[in-house]
């Protein structure tokens, strides 16, 4: 039999099952297919992953190196289910960068356990007697989401063998004088995805990092900047691949940062936070683990005109156990009601604290 | 809080990563960068002397200030000048930064005038081709520390002029090309924020690890203005304030406060009680109130029967409807007397229909659908 389809119904719009042949690829709603970003957290907030044909745009903070956990997470997804990867940064050896990509965890014993045990637990719905086994079946994808996405281990590193085949290529636009060089790199590595074929072998990923950085010789050529964006847009939307560039947008005019940001399909930002702020410490439950904030400005719908409108924009990436990445909604602690002058604490006839002369 | 960034700058970078870089920014309005970049130096070639640093050399790259005040400098705090050629170079590009004195040189004998016990120092002549000082610097480091494995410091004089004569692009690739390099342990250097655009202070606090900003102590209103009408109170002459943001290695800021004095040996550090707190409001969107348990909440939650199969120890389970049941005010009220069981037996609800019409189901327990 041919691959499951999508379930398309009202209720689980948002839904997807994993392909049988192709683990590292879902289907999605209308007609799209999805990769993993190598997040789980943020593969569910955008409803499955990042959708192929897109365009991924992730908008540095000059203050803080998040941007590299998310492109790390990323390309290791890739390397992991062999989907080729196109890696270009500015530094003079990208190579080295291969050898800080984290490894999936090896054991998942812990989150195995928790389904069993909620399978165990079922509402005693009287007419069950009646029927054999019960159809409600909650979480099956689960099983199937062990191969989609993997939760990736920021403390070790990934084996070489992953990345020492032909699978990763590495760019660096460091010398080079404009942008020509890695848009026909770019176009030669889609090339091989194009869309026309009626089964999908295979994905593939771009990830480019740290695009306009100012020490590249076109960083100050800013409609050039823009026209690959564009043209790379282009060429990414009739293939099977999604790219993810980031961009640090306090280097650019701001009239090219919101074009850029424009552009996107899919557009993330992530921020630094204070450290040992006793504001924030109180303002948000968590400060602790916390290290940045996520915010999801813009979230990719191909082949529909209905937008996604996400509960919560912000999310508090954590290190859990100082090993992976979670993202989760931010919680404000309780506010403590007594706080400020109420009208409550204003003592005295008038509302003022000033005595007038009429004050008795 | 000046210690921190000595103690940064001196600690250098670990395996793999970049070297820490310092920016330190000044203006008009507090143009006293000199003074911390020259306290910074000190500091940094008292740990280098005592070996207490990962580096074993500075090279300063001098492009505002001639090396004869480098060595007037150092020789002023008690750092002995002939012993330095190991661990010290100057490289200068202050006397003759674009090579006008060769080309203007034809029969004129021109002596060097400074006949005194001075730093080592090289001549660089041409300012504007940066890939070239990049290999200069390297290679002058390198002699200096003399094994592969050890490290260098490089400290250069004024951002500033060096964007003077070159790009920012290529000022940018300079810096980030140092701090990629193998040995080169770490960077500071001085920016005067005022002379350029936003963009150069924007570039060089992204490549920076450290970004120090030297503002006036008192703030005037109307900043232009201020020291043009005298206006400025006099303790801005000689005070200021020196706030730093360091970035973490994970991932967060430390944004710390300083106040400085400049007095004729040097400068003096106080630290100062934090004043208004920063607004973080822009930071975060309208949260959702605490939605997780607290250890009290979590034990009372688990004490709760849930309507699910096959639960419990054999006795009758009562499902819990939001009053306590029978069983339960029975089996906690034990001590008390039988006065209480006549009174909870008092409390039964005794219903009487409506009318006729009234639909048969609605008078069966709706928890009778459950079979537990």
């Amino acid at each position: 039999m041919a691959a499951t389809r999508a379930r398309v119904s009202s209720f689980s719009r948002n839904v997807s099952t994993a392909t049988s042949q192709n683990p590292g690829l879902k289907h999605g709603p209308n007609g799209t297919m999805f990769i993993s970003s190598g997040i789980p957290d943020l593969d569910k907030i955008l409803g499955g992953g990042f959708s192929l044909g897109s365009l991924v745009m992730v908008m540095e903070d000059a203050e803080a190196p998040h941007h590299m956990l998310i492109l790390r997470n990323f390309m290791s997804q890739g390397l992991v289910q062999k989907q080729p990867l196109l890696y270009a940064s500015a530094s003079r050896e990208p190579k080295r960068f291969l050898g800080t990509l984290p490894s999936p965890a090896s054991l998942k014993g812990d989150k195995s356990s928790d389904l069993s045990h909620e399978k165990d637990l079922r509402i005693a719905w009287q007419y069950k007697k009646y029927f054999g086994e019960p159809q409600l079946n909650l979480n099956t994808n689960n099983g199937g989401q062990h191969d989609y996405c993997n939760d990736f281990d920021l403390r070790k590193p990934l084996d070489r063998q992953f990345f020492s085949g032909s699978n990763v290529d590495c760019v660096s636009i460091n010398d080079s004088p404009n942008l020509t060089a890695l848009q026909d790199h770019c176009a030669g590595f889609l090339a091989k995805f194009s869309r026309n074929e009626g089964s999908i072998p295979s994905a593939g990923r771009i990830a480019i990092q740290s695009f306009c950085s100012p020490q590249c010789k076109y960083s100050n050529e800013e409609w050039h900047m823009l026209s690959f964006i564009r043209s790379l847009k282009g060429m990414v939307r009739s293939s099977n691949a999604v790219v993810v560039v980031t961009f640090p947008p306090s280097l650019l005019s701001p009239s090219c940062s919101k074009r850029l940001q424009h552009m996107a399909d899919t557009l993330l930002s992530v921020k630094a936070i204070p450290d040992e702020d006793k504001e924030l410490a109180k303002l948000l439950t968590g400060y602790q683990d916390m290290i940045g904030l996520l915010n999801v400005h813009k979230v990719a719908r191909l082949n529909t005109q209905v937008p996604v409108i996400l509960e919560a924009t912000t999310f508090s990436l954590k290190l859990h156990k100082r090993r992976f990445l979670v993202l989760e909604c931010l919680n404000q602690a309780p506010v403590d009601g007594s706080s400020g002058s109420s009208y409550g604490t204003s003592g005295g006839c008038s509302g003022s604290t000033k005595t007038g002369p009429l004050d008795f | 809080m000046a210690d921190s960034i000595c103690r940064t700058l001196r600690d250098g970078a670990l395996e793999g990563e970049l070297a820490p870089t310092l920016t330190i920014k000044d203006s008009l309005a507090s143009p006293f960068g000199f003074h911390l970049f020259s306290h910074i130096l000190l500091q940094l070639s008292s740990h280098v002397m005592a070996q207490k640093s990962q580096s074993q050399a500075i090279v300063i790259v001098a492009l505002s200030r001639s090396p004869s005040s480098y060595t007037a400098l150092l020789n002023m705090n008690g750092v002995d000048i002939a012993s330095s050629n190991k661990w010290i170079h100057i490289l200068d590009c202050y006397t003759d930064p674009l090579g006008w004195k060769d080309k203007t040189r034809k029969s004129v004998n021109v002596t060097d005038p400074s006949h005194q016990i001075s730093l080592a120092t090289s001549s660089y002549k041409t300012v504007k081709d940066v890939d070239k000082l990049f290999s200069v610097i390297t290679e002058l480091g390198r002699g200096l520390v003399r094994e592969n494995k050890a490290r260098f410091c490089v400290a250069i004089d004024s951002l500033s002029e060096l964007l003077r004569h070159a790009s920012l692009q290529s000022v940018a690739s300079l810096v980030s090309n140092l701090r990629s390099h193998d040995q080169v342990s770490s960077i500071f250097g001085l920016l005067h924020s005022d002379l350029h655009e936003e963009r150069a202070a924007a570039v060089l606090e992204y490549m920076s690890s450290m970004v120090g900003s030297v503002d006036p102590y008192h703030h005037s209103a109307d900043g232009q203005r201020g020291y043009l009408e005298n206006s400025l109170p006099e303790q801005n002459f000689t005070k200021g304030k020196f706030n730093v943001r360091f970035k973490r290695r994970n991932g967060r800021v430390r944004a710390m406060c300083e106040e400085f004095k400049v007095e004729p040996g040097g400068i003096s550090f106080t630290s100062v009680s934090s004043g208004d707190g920063t607004a973080i409001a822009g930071l975060l969107p309208k949260v959702q109130f605490n939605l997780q348990l607290s250890e009290k909440e979590r034990i009372d939650r688990s004490n709760v029967v849930l309507p699910f199969e096959h639960q419990g120890n054999g006795k009758p389970i009562q499902i819990y409807d939001g009053r306590r049941s029978l069983e339960e005010s029975n089996s906690e009220a034990n001590p008390i007397s039988s006065v209480k069981k006549e009174d909870s037996a008092m409390g039964e609800i005794i219903y009487f229909r409506d009318s006729d019409d009234e639909m048969p189901d609605s008078d069966e327990d709706p928890d009778d659908d459950l079979d537990i």
